[in-house]
């Protein structure tokens, strides 16, 4: 998968490269919006990760740019403002999801991950873990084709777990998840290990596999061979 | 010194000028009676005088003897009217006197002592001496100076009438300008909604206090501008920065070879940088509401919000064993607003119940008071302290120990409900809990 990154913070965009290669992703920079276009016009990207906020170009132009020389791209926004207009604006011209600064760079990746999804279809969207069906489309977990209730969170917490399954996802990453940009006055993480607790039960019901396991001080990591 | 009350300036000046015109008037009270007891003796003697005059003619015409029997014993001559109010008469003096004076005296005619006001004169006519007098009667003259009093007093009134009443409106009209201002800055309860028109007037003092009020204002807005950029500014630009550091930390954190101690160290410093986070989104969005970046035209469904929190929140409820009670009344209507800004309003302030509650249970009500829809968030927590109440909107106020609190709750609730002219209003009792009360506007 080739991605296009479009940023103009040059330490920000090496650490996203950084990731993303190990991630193999094959990578290419633009820390312009010059150097963008020139790249846009030239290679063809499955995906561009753009800053709006360049200090050359109107990210929204780039957009459109993009749109007749890509037009298979997807597009992840990136915004430092979070303002609602640029949202709907970015979300108009055919960017496929928004990011606001700071994320988390494992949160990038779910979004890159999630739009992949969706791209590919239907074969990708049930992911087994033994006899448990979890389906990303309709959003619920089923044993047996014996449907799982899960809450909302539960649904998304898991999901993300397993979506990353055999890494450490720690409390803050699966906080920004779930919680997103919440405006609460406490940063307090600790909420997280409730749901863990209740997911876990509903799981051992049917199944006495320990899939969650806890990482000690960090967080929880889904393991499956 | 005595405490008076405090008195409108036009009261004052009316009031000033009432006791002026007051003190005129007693002084004309004395002043007028002698004046008009002068005119009144001056216009009888003018009268007397006249009369004397005719009469002299009519003797220098006719001749004395016309009036004057010189065959008679008693050489004299009287005319009076039947009411008595004025007398003529005349008689030979013996002696050779110049008379010439007018004085008060007093005359029996028919049997009736009468006071009159008396002009003698003495003329010479054939070789003999003659004495004219002719009266007027006191009751006559005083009858005259009543009704001339009376005139006066009633003229005075209405002098004093209309002047004062003439003062009431000019002062009023003067002052109108200065009321004028005095609204302006009433209605202005943001820097940015003074009415920077012109007050119209051609009073110089006021010309320039508006004058001096505008510039003042002008300062006071782009003092106020200039910080809410700042904080929108320095809020903008720690974002990126943040973003890089919290990159790297998760570059590093998928390193597998790290060791567990140094792992803890870069999961607290995550923590802290995501503290850090929430500052400042919390500060940028309080600027962003200063601002007035966000649109308050959505129909907004109250309950709805309520019972997306509730949903959202479960968690917290459950994780701190306490009840959520949730109690609404399906008919309020829609209310004008930002769905999102709404949501963090309610959302905060229920985490704020939350937080500060250790048993028992959160109440959130919906309801209809004066055809004002009302929401009520209640807990049985911990209370707040009479003396804090004042400052729980203030940024970074925080009275707990909490340590994952940095106190931008309830001032960002606070900022959200003056953008949407919510009232809000904190009661508190120690240890019995505490109770938010939302007022929307109509």
């Amino acid at each position: 998968m080739r991605v296009l990154i479009v940023e103009d913070e040059k330490g920000l965009a090496a650490e996203i490269k950084e990731f993303l290669v190990k991630e193999e992703f094959n990578c290419d920079l633009a820390l312009t919006g010059k150097e963008a276009s020139d790249l846009i016009a030239i290679n063809p990207y499955d995906f561009i990760l753009l800053d709006i906020g360049l200090p050359d170009y109107n990210g929204l132009d780039l957009i459109k740019e993009a749109k007749r020389s890509n037009s298979e791209a997807y597009f992840i926004v990136i915004t430092a403002r979070g303002e609602l207009e640029d949202k709907i604006k970015g979300f108009d011209l055919g960017a496929d999801d928004y990011l606001a600064k700071p994320f988390s760079l494992l949160e990038l990746l779910s979004r890159i991950q999630a739009i992949t999804r969706r791209k590919f279809g239907h074969q990708s969207s049930i992911i087994q873990f033994g006899n448990f069906a979890l389906d990303t489309i309709k959003k619920h977990l089923e044993f047996d084709n014996k449907a799982i209730d899960l809450t909302k969170k539960e649904y998304k917490l898991l999901s993300y777990l397993v979506l990353n399954k055999n890494r450490v996802l720690d409390r803050l990453q699966l906080t920004e998840h779930i919680w997103g940009e919440f405006y609460e006055d406490d940063y307090d993480s600790n909420y997280i290990d409730v749901h863990i607790k209740n997911i876990r039960k509903k799981l051992s019901e049917f199944d006495e596999t320990n899939w969650i396991k806890t990482v000690r001080g960090i967080g929880y990591k889904f393991e499956i061979e | 010194m005595m405490n008076l009350p405090k008195l409108k300036f036009k009261s004052k000046l009316a009031l000033f000028n009432a006791l002026s015109k007051i003190i005129i008037v007693t002084a004309l009270l004395f002043i007028v009676p002698w004046i008009v007891g002068e005119i009144t003796i001056r216009d009888t003697d003018d009268l007397l005088i006249r009369k004397l005059d005719q009469v002299i003619e009519l003797v220098d015409s006719l001749g004395i003897d016309e009036y004057i029997n010189m065959d008679a014993e008693i050489k004299a001559f009287g005319s009076y009217n039947i009411l008595k109010e004025e007398f003529i008469a005349i008689e030979q003096l013996d002696k050779d006197t110049s008379i010439d004076v007018i004085e008060y005296s007093q005359r029996i005619i028919d049997n009736e002592l009468v006071e009159y006001r008396v002009l003698s004169y003495s003329i010479v006519k054939n070789g003999n001496s003659y004495l004219i007098e002719i009266g007027r009667s006191i009751t006559t003259i005083n009858r005259f100076e009543q009704n001339l009093k009376r005139f006066a007093f009633l003229f005075l009134l209405l002098i004093i009438l209309i002047t004062f009443i003439a003062d009431v409106s000019f002062i009023q009209y003067l002052l109108n300008p200065f009321e004028q201002i005095v609204k302006k800055l009433k209605n202005t309860n943001h820097p940015s909604s003074f009415d920077y028109t012109t007050v119209n007037t051609k009073t110089h003092d006021f010309a320039y206090l508006d004058e001096t009020i505008q510039g003042l204002m002008h300062k006071i807005e782009d003092a106020f501008n200039n910080e809410r950029e700042y904080i929108s500014n320095v809020s903008h630009e720690l974002l990126t920065p943040i973003s890089i550091i919290q990159s790297k930390l998760d570059n590093i954190l998928s390193d597998k070879t790290i060791p567990d101690t140094d792992l803890l160290k870069i999961m607290d410093s995550k923590h802290t940088l995501g503290r850090l986070t929430k500052m400042v989104r919390t500060l940028l969005m309080m600027s962003r509401i200063e601002n007035e970046e966000y649109l308050l035209t959505e129909k907004v469904n109250l309950n709805t919000i309520v019972n997306n929190v509730a949903e959202e929140i479960e968690d917290k409820i459950e994780a701190k064993e306490l009840e959520l009670k949730i109690s609404l009344n399906n008919s309020i209507q829609a209310i004008n607003g930002n769905e999102n800004l709404l949501f963090i309003l309610i959302y905060n302030l229920i985490n704020n119940a939350i937080r500060y509650t250790q048993k028992g249970y959160i109440k959130i009500e919906t309801a209809l008071v004066n055809q004002r829809v009302v929401l009520i968030v209640s807990d049985t927590g911990i209370g707040i302290l009479p003396e804090n109440l004042p400052h729980i909107f203030s940024r970074f106020r925080n009275f707990s120990n909490q340590k994952d609190s940095f106190g931008l709750g309830l001032a960002l609730a606070k900022k959200i409900c003056d953008y949407h002219k919510i009232e809000i209003e904190v009661t508190s009792k120690i240890d019995q809990g505490t109770a938010f009360t939302l007022t929307f506007k109509k």
